[in-house]
């Protein structure tokens, strides 16, 4: 898993695209930074992080993850990955945790708009904190449905659009039926602003993330024998 | 050693691998032959444990593939066909990761990775990133992927395609060199590479193993007729008449008019005569004056080409009835499809009267 890990940040970082999801990402921050902080007079950071998991995820992860597996298979590269004597789990676990790597970067440079508010008052550590946890458990199920699109295809576009459908769209499902709510991660999301943190939506996240790697495995497995 | 046991793949109908089987004996070099879709990649994809086989087995140094993977890819060594790489990181990096996936140990990695760059000829270009390396480097830095952690089995998929003709002969030495302490498969298309480097040559078509045998037995084996290429001074076409003299020829033909005044005929015989030494007795007194002489080797492009020639035939024949059975199957597709368009069609009926009784 460390070796896949690694490779995979290097590549993050020795293409632009590391650079762009932080970026953009911390872009989005400021704005909502400037929302939700300075225009409101507030020093509390929930509403930063809550709208910018709304908005900024659904364009962020899509590109942060349609490479993993889709270039891979492209190239050919995948042959030699598949063809070590890595366990299948322990690549997609490098590659998740490589793609988690680089939001976990971002939010410790979000931790900069804290230092801001501690210029103005005494904003609250704690459930900022809270917030963060909940922002990365958050991304990492965003992220492993990003990876499994990306694994069921070899063009990029083409996981990145799946992605960000599966995103979005259940913003809307709620409207044709309430049921249908609990397919949208942002409610998972919704009390961690309060500073509190449920055991079911920390658990829901987290099964959602188990989910989408045991089913980018259950992909990666099955297509030898398809192949 | 690699065992392979009746192993059948297949993609949907098709058989792209038809029930193989062969066996390749510690520190063999062993050479797989065959046209283009022959299966040569599929098998080598499966040997590695990439596919799977629909069907069959295949074990590496006693270890089941299917079964133990993991432990059987960590003897195995490959080279693909399109020569992967991670395009963005440097020759060194791209090394020293793949002796991190191949479980090299911690403390050994930096040396096994600059000896083996060093082995390669790797060393001016070890710090270039690979996208900027031209084909040949490339090829190398795969053939360094394939070979880091010292695996027993090494398996190159036409390890000198796009080479030019020293680079080439850089790879052979390479590969005869694995070959002493390694068992080796490796495909091409180039037959005179297989002869040279190969003591096993293993012809495949169209997904069946055609002949399996050493380079010299093929070519034997696939000689049907001795020919004599003779060049001669001919100025009274006596060449014409020689064969009343020659009762063991059966063909004399006219190869070559050269400008020169000489002439090429070909002599052809059974293959049990050597007409060579007749030649020089009878020619000379029909005042013909030799120039060159020499007997037609048959190569193994000459075996390939016959066997796989063989092969189409019978196949040929196998598809004519497969032909005939799908034309047969999609005959009662169809009846059965306006069977069912029939009933619905009745159904429909009866819904309607239904509805007019309503």
């Amino acid at each position: 898993m460390w070796a896949v890990l690694k490779k995979e940040l290097k590549s993050y970082f020795l293409s632009p695209i590391g650079y762009i999801c932080i970026g953009i990402f911390l872009l989005i921050f400021s704005i909502f930074f400037y929302l939700t902080a300075i225009q409101s007079a507030s020093i509390d950071l929930g509403n930063l992080y809550y709208n910018t998991a709304m908005y900024g995820l659904m364009l962020i992860i899509p590109i942060l993850t349609m490479r993993l597996f889709a270039e891979e298979r492209k190239n050919g590269t995948e042959q030699l990955l598949l063809t070590s004597p890595r366990s299948v789990t322990g690549i997609v676990l490098g590659k998740f945790f490589a793609a988690t790597t680089v939001v976990l970067i971002t939010l410790i440079i979000s931790l900069m708009y804290f230092a801001i508010l501690m210029y103005f008052g005494t904003p609250n550590l704690v459930p900022t904190l809270i917030m963060m946890f909940g922002f990365l458990l958050l991304s990492m199920a965003a992220i492993s449905i990003g990876m499994f699109a990306s694994s069921i295809t070899e063009n990029q576009i083409v996981a990145a659009v799946i992605t960000a459908a599966v995103l979005i769209l259940p913003w809307f499902l709620p409207n044709i039926n309430e049921s249908l709510a609990a397919l949208d991660l942002m409610n998972y999301y919704s009390k961690f602003p309060a500073g509190l943190l449920s055991a079911t939506e920390v658990v829901g996240l987290v099964s959602f993330a188990v989910m989408f790697i045991l089913f980018t495995v259950i992909v990666l497995k099955r297509r030898k024998a398809v192949k | 050693m690699i065992q392979v046991k009746n192993v059948t793949k297949k993609y949907g109908n098709f058989k792209a691998v038809d029930d193989i089987s062969f066996e390749v004996k510690d520190g063999e070099v062993v050479g797989f032959l065959g046209p283009n879709g022959a299966g040569k990649s599929t098998t080598m994809n499966m040997i590695t444990g990439y596919i799977d086989p629909t069907q069959g087995q295949i074990i590496v140094n006693g270890v089941d593939v299917g079964k133990r993977p993991r432990k059987a890819k960590k003897q195995i060594g490959y080279m693909p066909e399109s020569v992967p790489l991670y395009e963005e990181l440097t020759v060194k990096e791209f090394v020293r990761y793949m002796a991190e996936l191949k479980l090299v140990k911690h403390k050994d990695l930096k040396e096994e990775t600059n000896k083996l760059i060093e082995e390669v000829g790797l060393k001016e270009v070890e710090n270039k990133l690979i996208r900027n390396l031209s084909r040949g480097y490339k090829q190398r830095v795969s053939l360094a992927g394939a070979l880091i952690g010292n695996p027993d089995v090494i398996i190159l998929d036409e390890p000198t395609v796009g080479l030019d003709p020293k680079q080439i002969t850089e790879i052979r030495d390479l590969i005869k060199k694995l070959g002493k302490n390694h068992t080796v498969i490796l495909s091409s298309h180039i037959l005179s590479e297989v002869s040279q480097i190969c003591e096993k040559v293993v012809i495949i078509n169209k997904g069946k193993i055609v002949a399996i045998d050493t380079p010299s037995n093929l070519e034997e084996k696939t000689k049907s007729k001795n020919t004599i290429l003779v060049t001669v001074e001919d100025p009274n076409n006596k060449m014409e008449s020689i064969k009343d003299k020659l009762k063991e020829a059966d063909e004399i033909k006219l190869v070559k008019d050269n400008k020169d005044g000489t002439k090429q005929y070909a002599i052809v015989s059974d293959t049990n005569v050597d007409l060579r030494k007749k030649l020089f007795d009878i020619l000379p007194k029909e005042q013909i004056i030799i120039f060159e002489l020499k007997k037609d080797e048959s190569t193994l492009e000459d075996a390939f080409i016959s066997l796989i020639d063989d092969s189409k035939e019978t196949l040929k024949d196998n598809s004519q009835t497969t032909v005939e059975e799908q034309e047969e199957k999609n005959l009662e597709k169809n009846n059965k499809t306006k069977e069912s368009k029939n009933k619905q069609k009745e159904k429909n009926k009866k819904g309607s009267k239904k509805e007019d009784k309503k």
